[in-house]
């Protein structure tokens, strides 16, 4: 995880403000502008990876989780995720064990053949062929689309491995398991903003 | 290559000047400190030549009161600094005395380097262990005595003179730290 955007705020403190927050106080102060400059640069790294460690996933997640069963039909998954408006859901199985996870780009991939599926390469497809969706897509069920193994973090996990799971999975929401793998609840991408704001 | 002399450039910037009233209370610390140790000296071991060691206490002086928050101005630098260079300086001396410019300069070296390992750097210890390899006979004879006297006792009086001083100026505090 690099810090290089926090950085740019720290670097923009010069010199000269060091210099006049020196004048402010009282006494002499046996460092030069620049030993402060890099103090306060490494320090502030620091801290903002220890409150990236100090943080942890069951303190920011969101509990009440809207999930899906893994032989919900596809007409149930869809309706939860328009009524709820959210773009992804967990699938998990009698034990509450996620088992997968589902979102719009499952759908996408369920509903035809495309290698590279998207919104505008299906509405294309129904543009030209006035066949969008497979006849059989109707009738399967959560777990044939989901997207499993799912990627999940622990309740104990820090915001930064949140972070980092987010950044290399490539993933917008990421389900919260306990000691158990049971599903404790979800984080998405703008919980983690908040969490640092 | 460049970058060495690059090196040489500077390109910081000088820390701002002190208040007046910061100038005053240094002034009033080194008189009042100083006095105390010279007097001593000049009258009581009159004739003892540890007048040397006075230049060692002013540049302690100029720390201890001119530059009160400083690391290297806190009791465990002041106390500690001294006594560590001035064992280390009677020890280079009895060891040495043959070859006086080595002496010398391994004092020095070694006392910085003590002062380093024991985290108590007080320039002027530098001074104290030079003191006791370039001082006069009657500091070579004082063996390791020159620890208590003249270096320890001076050093007590200066510390208690920086506490008592520099905590009557308002706006400054001493020590930040003793141990």
């Amino acid at each position: 995880m690099n810090f290089s955007l926090l950085n740019e705020c720290v670097q923009t403190l010069t010199d000269e403000d060091v210099l006049e927050a020196m004048k402010k106080i009282p006494g002499y102060l046996d460092i030069t502008p620049s030993d402060f400059l890099q103090i306060y640069q490494i320090a502030f790294d620091h801290a903002v990876s220890r409150i990236k460690t100090a943080i942890k996933a069951n303190q920011i997640m969101t509990r009440q989780v809207i999930v899906v069963g893994e032989d919900a039909p596809l007409v149930e998954v869809a309706t939860q995720m328009a009524e709820n408006d959210i773009s992804g859901l967990p699938v998990v199985n009698k034990d509450r064990i996620v088992v997968g996870v589902i979102s719009e780009k499952d759908f996408l991939k369920g509903m035809n053949d495309l290698k590279t599926p998207s919104f505008m390469r299906v509405l294309l497809q129904c543009l030209d062929n006035s066949h969008c969706i497979e006849s059989s897509f109707k009738n399967l069920s959560a777990a044939e689309i989901m997207s499993s193994p799912p990627v999940t973090v622990e309740t104990t996990a820090s915001i930064l491995d949140v972070a980092s799971t987010m950044d290399r999975f490539n993933i917008n929401r990421v389900p919260v398991v306990d000691e158990n793998t049971k599903l404790a609840g979800i984080i998405a991408r703008s919980d983690l903003v908040q969490a640092m704001c | 290559m460049i970058s060495y002399f690059k090196k040489m450039s500077g390109g910081g910037q000088c820390p701002p000047r002190v208040r007046p009233s910061e100038i005053f209370w240094s002034w009033i610390g080194a008189f009042l400190g100083i006095t105390p140790v010279a007097f001593l000296n000049y009258n009581l071991f009159a004739g003892s030549d540890f007048v040397y060691i006075i230049g060692s206490f002013g540049a302690s002086a100029v720390l201890i009161y001119g530059a009160v928050r400083s690391p290297l101005a806190q009791p465990r630098n002041l106390v500690g600094g001294h006594i560590l260079s001035a064992f280390i300086g009677v020890a280079s001396y009895k060891l040495f005395y043959p070859c006086p410019w080595f002496a010398a300069a391994f004092s020095v070296a070694t006392a910085i380097a003590f002062m380093h390992l024991t985290q108590t750097l007080h320039p002027p210890g530098g001074a104290t262990a030079l003191i006791a390899v370039i001082g006069s006979q009657k500091i070579h004879a004082l063996g390791f005595w020159y620890i208590l006297i003249p270096v320890g006792v001076g050093v007590i009086i200066m510390l208690t003179v920086a506490l008592i001083v520099n905590n009557m100026a308002k706006t400054r505090k001493y020590p930040e730290f003793w141990i």
